[in-house]
């Protein structure tokens, strides 16, 4: 509220001196987020202001607002009207009506706005045939149905090189998976069909009893049972052609119905036309012999080489893949597929000349390395993508998607050939591209990552010193001999640089590199860096505690001494004897760290972080047995409650539940109530034993040392508890026992628990106050599985099935891990999945990376809207973990509002530059920065085109926002857009609540993989591709998008930001339900299910507010 | 307008609705019971034309009060406070109340839910389980409705609950093979969806067992059908001594929601298996009532009698009891 008033009041005398005094009501509305009053303000004035009101808020009205004024005989106003309808109509798609509005701007005297006259010529390319419908080549082939047809071969490209073949089992040769073999077998199948298609293409049964229906039947594997007529049913006759009839989605439910009808079955099969980028004769060059039966997509698919190749060019914009064409024969080019399809992408050949990284003062360094000039630009590129079995290239393209300081150092001349020979080493092969996926991770990351201090200097955690150590006294094993050896004469950060860029070589786990960007990320957001010794500690400690350091990343207030009270308490654990009571220990720990971790991030702690954590650090290393346990997890939780501001006589169960929803004290509200609900659900549905019960019993137990009594119902409360649990075999027979792989200390802790009486505890211990203060410690597994809930509960995923099905499911937290293998401290991780293998899968190691884990555990309960969709293993945990992490309370209206304008900006100034040929080019300039130049260039040639939509459809949101900070910063967008002017009058009145950390703060996503840190934050870095160790996870990470798409639609829709923690988890959920994607780098398919996701709510919203706010 | 609430509190009493205050959570047991079950006599032939009169439904011991009575696909009768007997009227406007999918005539008939396993396991029989699943389809009693979902590692609701037999067996026909198996997690996302829909419902499940991707437990599963009321029957295709561990489990969760495992590897068993099943639905009663006032949370225990059947010669399959639902 305080929040709300200040902005209310800055921008209001901001605003004061321009606004017409009728209208300052209006504005001061809008700011304060009562928009639909707002709205009602500016309709009553009806002047400009309104228009570029229903324009800033995307209200469909906006257009007719304008229309309204640009029939004024204010020669301003209507040329300033019709612009904007030049805009608004292009980005609705309408070019016609935007061309209409251009006459009439041309008209009333406008200036600098023309379509483009010249066309861009088209890349060559040919058509092929592909026999029957596209739709069930599509399903065979695994390709999603809404890719366009140009972009169908190279969809189908990738999925023949990732998918089609695999190692033959007795030669160096190629098999073809069952995946191709299929794909073969139903083209065989189509061109059978396409013979009986032989009126106008169109398969045809005019009676049931003909032999055109045996004839059909016979080739898709069926027969009638029963005579024709309502009897008939079809079956299978032959096994395999029914499975592609099936699969294929031939409609044999039709073709029945038909039959049984008597009425006409009518199919259309005509072939398929498919663009083939330049042609299919220049891919018949690579043809071996010919064969003249053979379809073009047949031999095609027969040569994962040549699809590589395909899918190589089609990264290239299309001018630099002509040059490439032009300078190398199809066959040369096919020997470096493997190095265009992964590097390609950053290549570009403009006027000529490649712009190398670091152009101009590392030109001549790059001219050096491949004795090729970057002038020179197809010779440059031909000797770039056949260096050193990629290489080179690997280490061109990992510079060239970053820029600014990192670029500057790494990009000087010395750095630069220093490091490339660190990287390449004296044996080249097997070079990056080999592999399906790309192995060329820790060299993205080292140069995406790499920390630069304000001096230009990189940040080098420690010093030198503790690296150099490192590599000499490897405690965790050798390295590298000859870095051992090295290093003993290590003085410069580059010295470690080097050894780094050597190690990113390899394939094997670059555990120094893992350690420099842990510690670099936590030292990020500290005041002061850690000390040498601090360093020290935390290298030698790396084994055992290095998951855990994204921990401490994430609280950079936490003191030197408290972190390495951390490191010793979580040694101190480690080494209890006592199996069963350091999984105790270690999990009321863990899950106490957890909770500190969600109060600080959501900035709910009103004392110092040391404080809230310090009865945590202490106290409990020092428990000895169950009872000190229990009362150091009781004192910590009490002290966390009183520094987060609970009332102490607070009941502490609805005190933390309202804390771990992340909302601050004093909230109530619709959404506030309903996230509690939904917490409280979850704790039920596993059964947990809530913290004012087990504290009541605690207090209980102490009461006759005070005179008092025990109190029987209390006790009788946590048997009921108890015995309600049904212990998770139960039910099993021996041979199901016998399967299950593992789970001993996590069922013998849930039996414990079974097993524990009370009632009897108590009854024996009678009044000897001794002996029930003793009865505290048989407290202490229930008071951690409670606490371990609380963290599960914080994060439990939209629908949370797994937590609503299985009771155990958090008791079952296995913090031991498979016999043999100490996983306590490492990431959390899914065990279990699938059946017979344990009681349901669970989650085994600390509760480090528990959002992921929980996330990636419920995926595959979420439901496909469309047959056949691909749900991405990586990628859809990590944007259930960004849409649950992060939380709203504190996101301000003018937060959520200033974020949307951004993203709404970006898309209507690429708009504008459709017409103005000087923006359009600092537009794709900036854009180039995000987006890669191939994508870059095909958004320029929609743009030239005035596709507008077709354009936007290539970006996303993310590169729409950045686009448009970036130009309005530069001030390269002053078009007289109202959004730019919106967003440039915003950031002038409140430039610490709209600066672009607490924007980052507000919309960011967590990032555990590649920043070491779950703390929600925007990198604006490339999206990157899938990466071989991480596959997609790296690549989601950098996805962005989701949540600043989410946030402009929020305010389209009048939402608070509040409602964002409910809505945001159940638009995420109804986004990976629509994704229907063709391959892990599908990111377009991901847009097309968040907008479609947007037209539900929008549709939605205008049926409960009848097509208003 | 006392109607109307009533009907609405059956209607969450069906779909098991949490009911939440403004500022505190409610803790509301929402517990009307569904049971089915057979009757047969000592051949394993089922008894018809018993009334409810017959029956003696007995929790924890326990006698409970009928609300409704039916037997096989004919529409359910309220049974008021003397005896008596009257048609169950459904208004349209409680079922829209409740979000369901169903119609006023949902209570006639049986739901029957098909739960098809597209995944690679059953990659060699996948076309002539879809025949056998689509004759299942066409041969059901014109008052049930019919849902087809398959699932592999993820569940597809390939038709929705309809009447349409041709509508059901085209989204069969469109299902797509392959990936990995989930089976008991397609199971629950289909009971969860079954318990959504009022009066009788069952799952069918066909599938040849193993499951290499479920995150959840076969007995969790179970349970959340006993609670529902949702028989589960199973048809497998894998030889029962095959994968004795799947034979188990298809057996007990079967077995313990009243409903019954096949062992069918030829098409020919799948439709033998299949017509066991339309049988067992047109011979089966359901009743409904409220609890009496039981202070047994966990869970209880289900048992039917037969008053008239003194000597104990008739058997009836039910499911053994369930939890009360507590939110």
């Amino acid at each position: 509220m305080r929040t709300h008033c200040t902005l209310f009041l800055t921008v209001a005398l901001l605003s004061a001196t321009s606004l017409q005094a009728d209208l300052r009501k209006a504005r001061d509305l809008e700011l304060a987020g009562s928009i639909r009053a707002a709205e009602q303000e500016y309709k009553a004035d009806g002047g400009i202001a309104y228009a570029e009101f229903l324009e800033r808020r995307h209200h469909p009205g906006a257009a007719a607002a304008y229309e309204k004024l640009a029939a004024s005989s204010d020669a301003n106003l209507k040329r300033q009207s019709l612009r904007r309808l030049i805009v608004l109509a292009l980005l609705e798609g309408n070019k016609q009506a935007a061309e209409g509005h251009l006459s009439k701007y041309l008209a009333a005297g406008g200036t600098n706005l023309s379509f483009s006259a010249t066309t861009r010529p088209a890349a060559s390319s040919g058509l092929i045939e592909i026999p029957g419908p596209i739709r069930s080549f599509s399903r065979m082939a695994a390709l999603s149905p809404d890719l366009t047809p140009d972009e169908l071969l190279g969809a189908l490209a990738r999925n023949v090189v990732t998918n089609g073949y695999q190692a033959a089992g007795n030669n160096e040769g190629l098999d073809q998976t069952e995946y191709l073999k299929l794909v073969y077998r139903y083209l065989s199948q189509a061109k059978e069909l396409e013979k009986l298609a032989t009126t106008n293409q169109t398969i045809t049964i005019e009676q049931c009893d003909s032999t055109q229906t045996g004839e059909l039947l016979k080739v898709l594997g069926y027969r009638m049972r029963g005579a024709c007529g309502g009897d008939l049913v079809l079956e299978t006759v032959n096994a395999s052609r029914a499975f592609l009839t099936i699969d294929s989605g031939f409609p044999l439910s039709d073709l029945e119905t038909a039959l049984k009808t008597g009425k006409p079955f009518a199919y259309d099969y005509k072939p398929t036309k498919v663009p083939v980028l330049y042609g299919p004769t220049y891919w018949n060059e690579t043809k071996e012999k010919d064969k003249p039966e053979q379809l073009f997509i047949e031999f095609f698919m027969s040569d994962p080489q040549l699809c590589r190749l395909y899918l190589g060019l089609s990264k290239l914009d299309a001018s630099t893949a002509e040059d490439l064409k032009k300078a190398m024969p199809v066959q040369r080019l096919r020997a470096f597929s493997h190095v265009l399809d992964f590097f390609g992408g950053m290549l570009q050949i403009r006027n000529g000349k490649v712009a190398v990284p670091g152009d101009p003062r590392s030109a001549a360094v790059w001219t050096d390395l491949l004795a090729a000039n970057p002038d020179n630009g197809p010779a440059f590129l031909e000797k770039l993508i056949s260096k050193d079995d990629g290489w080179l290239a690997a280490y061109f393209e990992s510079l060239s998607r970053i820029s600014g300081p990192t670029l500057d150092y790494l990009s000087e001349p010395n750095r630069l050939r220093r490091f490339y020979l660190a990287l390449r080493g004296k044996i080249t092969s097997p070079g990056p591209a080999r592999p399906v996926f790309r192995a060329s991770t820790d060299l993205m990351l080292l140069t995406s990552r790499l920390r630069m201090e304000p001096n230009g200097k990189p940040h080098i955690p420690g010093g030198v010193e503790n690296w150099r150590n490192l590599f000499i006294n490897h405690p965790h094993g050798k390295y590298d001999g000859k870095l051992t050896k090295s290093a003993q004469g290590w003085k410069d950060p580059d010295d470690l640089l080097e050894a780094l860029f050597a190690l990113s070589r390899k394939a094997v786990d670059n555990e120094p590199l893992k350690m420099f960007l842990s510690l670099s990320d936590l030292n990020r957001g500290r005041k002061e860096p850690l000390s040498s010794a601090t360093v020290d500690r935390m290298i030698k400690d790396w084994k055992l505690l290095g998951a855990q350091y994204a921990a401490l990343a994430e609280m950079p207030e936490l003191s030197e001494k408290s972190i390495l009270q951390f490191l010793t308490a979580a040694t101190t654990l480690n080494g209890i004897g006592d199996i069963q009571f350091r999984a105790d220990a270690v999990g009321c720990f863990q899950a106490l760290e957890a909770i500190t971790q969600i109060l600080n991030r959501n900035r709910l702690l009103t004392v110092p972080l040391d404080a809230a954590f310090e009865p945590i650090l202490t106290q409990i290393p020092l428990a000895k047995n169950p009872r000190d346990l229990f009362d150091a997890v009781r004192a910590s939780i009490r002290n966390l409650l009183k520094s987060a501001g609970a009332d102490e006589k607070a009941d502490p169960q609805i005190a933390m539940l309202g804390l771990l929803s992340g909302a601050a004290k004093g909230v109530e509200d619709d959404t506030h109530r309903v996230l509690i609900a939904e917490m409280q659900k979850v704790f039920d549905a596993q059964r947990l034993v809530s913290l004012k019960t087990i504290f009541d019993i605690d207090d209980n137990l102490e009461a006759p040392s005070n005179g008092g009594k025990t109190n029987v119902a209390l006790v009788n409360r946590l048997s009921g508890r108890i015995t309600d649990q049904q212990p998770p075999r139960s039910s099993l027979s021996g041979a199901e026992r016998n399967a299950m792989a593992f789970g001993y200390w996590v069922d013998k802790h849930i039996e414990n628990e079974r097993k524990t009486n009370f009632r009897a505890i108590v009854d024996k211990a009678g009044t000897d106050p001794v002996k029930l203060k003793e009865a505290r410690g048989q407290l202490t597994s229930f008071l951690r599985d409670t606490i371990v809930g609380m963290a599960y509960i914080h994060y439990a995923p939209p629908g949370a099935q797994i937590l609503f099905t299985n009771p155990h499911f958090v008791r079952s937290h296995d913090f031991l891990g498979v016999q043999g293998s100490n996983q306590t401290w490492r990431t959390t991780e899914v065990f279990g999945t699938g059946w017979p293998s344990s009681a349901g899968g669970r989650l085994v190691g600390s509760l480090v990376s528990l959002p992921y884990a929980l996330a990636e555990a419920e995926q595959n309960f979420l439901i496909p809207t469309r047959e056949q969709a691909l749900i991405w293993g990586d990628l859809v945990p990590q944007m259930i973990v960004s849409a649950k992490v992060p939380r709203y309370w504190r996101v301000t209206p003018a937060q959520l509002h200033f974020t949307s304008l951004h993203y709404r900006a970006g898309e209507s100034i690429l708009a504008e530059a459709a017409l103005d040929a000087s923006l359009r080019t600092k537009a794709i300039a900036a854009l180039m920065r995000y987006a890669p130049p191939a994508r870059s260039e095909a958004v320029n040639a929609y743009l030239e085109a005035g596709k507008v939509t077709d354009a936007l459809d290539l970006v996303t949101p993310s590169e729409a926002f950045n686009m448009a900070a970036y130009m309005i910063q530069a001030n390269e967008a002053n078009t007289g857009s109202p959004l730019v002017a919106e967003i440039q009058r915003l950031r002038q009145a409140l430039p610490q609540e709209l600066s672009a950390a607490a924007i980052s703060q507000a919309f960011g996503t967590p990032k555990p993989t590649l920043a070491n840190s779950y703390q929600p934050q925007l990198l604006s870095l490339r999206t990157f591709p899938t990466l071989m160790g991480y596959s997609s996870r790296i690549l989601a990470e950098s996805w962005e998008s989701s949540n600043i798409y989410f946030a402009a639609l929020a305010d389209e829709l009048g939402m608070k930001p509040a409602e964002l923690n409910v809505q945001i988890p159940q638009w995420t959920k109804l986004a990976v339900e629509k994704i229907f994607a063709t391959h892990l780098e599908d990111w377009p398919a991901l847009l097309r299910s968040l907008r479609l996701v947007g037209q539900e709510m929008r549709q939605s919203s205008k049926q409960t507010q009848q097509g208003s706010y | 307008m006392r109607k109307f609430a009533a009907l609405l509190l059956l209607a969450a009493a069906v779909l098991g609705l949490t009911l939440y205050a403004q500022d505190a959570v409610f803790k509301v047991k929402v517990d009307m019971v569904v049971l089915s079950f057979t009757v047969t006599d000592s051949k394993g032939k089922y008894v018809n034309g018993l009334k409810y009169t017959d029956f003696r439904v007995l929790e924890d011991g326990i006698v409970q009060k009928l609300a409704t009575f039916a037997e096989g696909n004919r529409p359910p009768v309220q049974i008021l406070d003397d005896g008596s007997t009257k048609p169950l009227a459904i208004a349209d406007n409680a079922a829209k109340e409740g979000e369901l999918k169903g119609s006023s005539d949902a209570f006639v008939g049986t739901n029957v839910f098909v739960l098809f396993d597209t995944s690679n396991y059953m990659y060699r029989s996948f076309v002539y389980a879809s025949d056998a699943i689509a004759d299942f389809v066409r041969g059901l009693d014109k008052a049930d409705s019919v849902a087809v979902y398959t699932f592999s590692r993820n569940l597809t609701r390939a038709a929705d609950l309809t009447r349409d037999r041709n509508f059901a067996i085209a989204g069969l026909r469109k299902a797509v093979a392959g990936d990995d198996s989930a089976l008991y997690n397609g199971l629950l996302l289909t009971l969860r969806d079954a318990a959504k829909v009022p009066g009788r419902k069952v799952v069918i499940v066909f599938s040849n067992g193993p499951d290499n991707g479920s995150m959840v437990a076969p007995d969790d599963v179970r349970s959340v059908a006993e609670d529902e009321g949702i028989p589960i029957y199973v048809i497998s295709t894998a030889e029962v001594n095959k994968d004795p561990i799947s034979s188990g489990v298809f057996r007990r969760i079967a077995g313990r929601t009243g409903g019954k495992a096949y062992f069918a590897k030829t098409w020919q068993k799948q439709v033998e298996a299949f017509e066991s099943i339309r049988e067992d639905l047109g011979n089966s009663y359901t009743i409904t009532y409220y609890p009496q006032t039981n202070p047994n949370d966990g869970f209880r225990k289900i048992a039917v009698e037969i008053k008239s059947d003194a000597a104990k010669k008739l058997r009836v399959r039910a499911r053994p009891g369930y939890r009360p639902r507590t939110s």
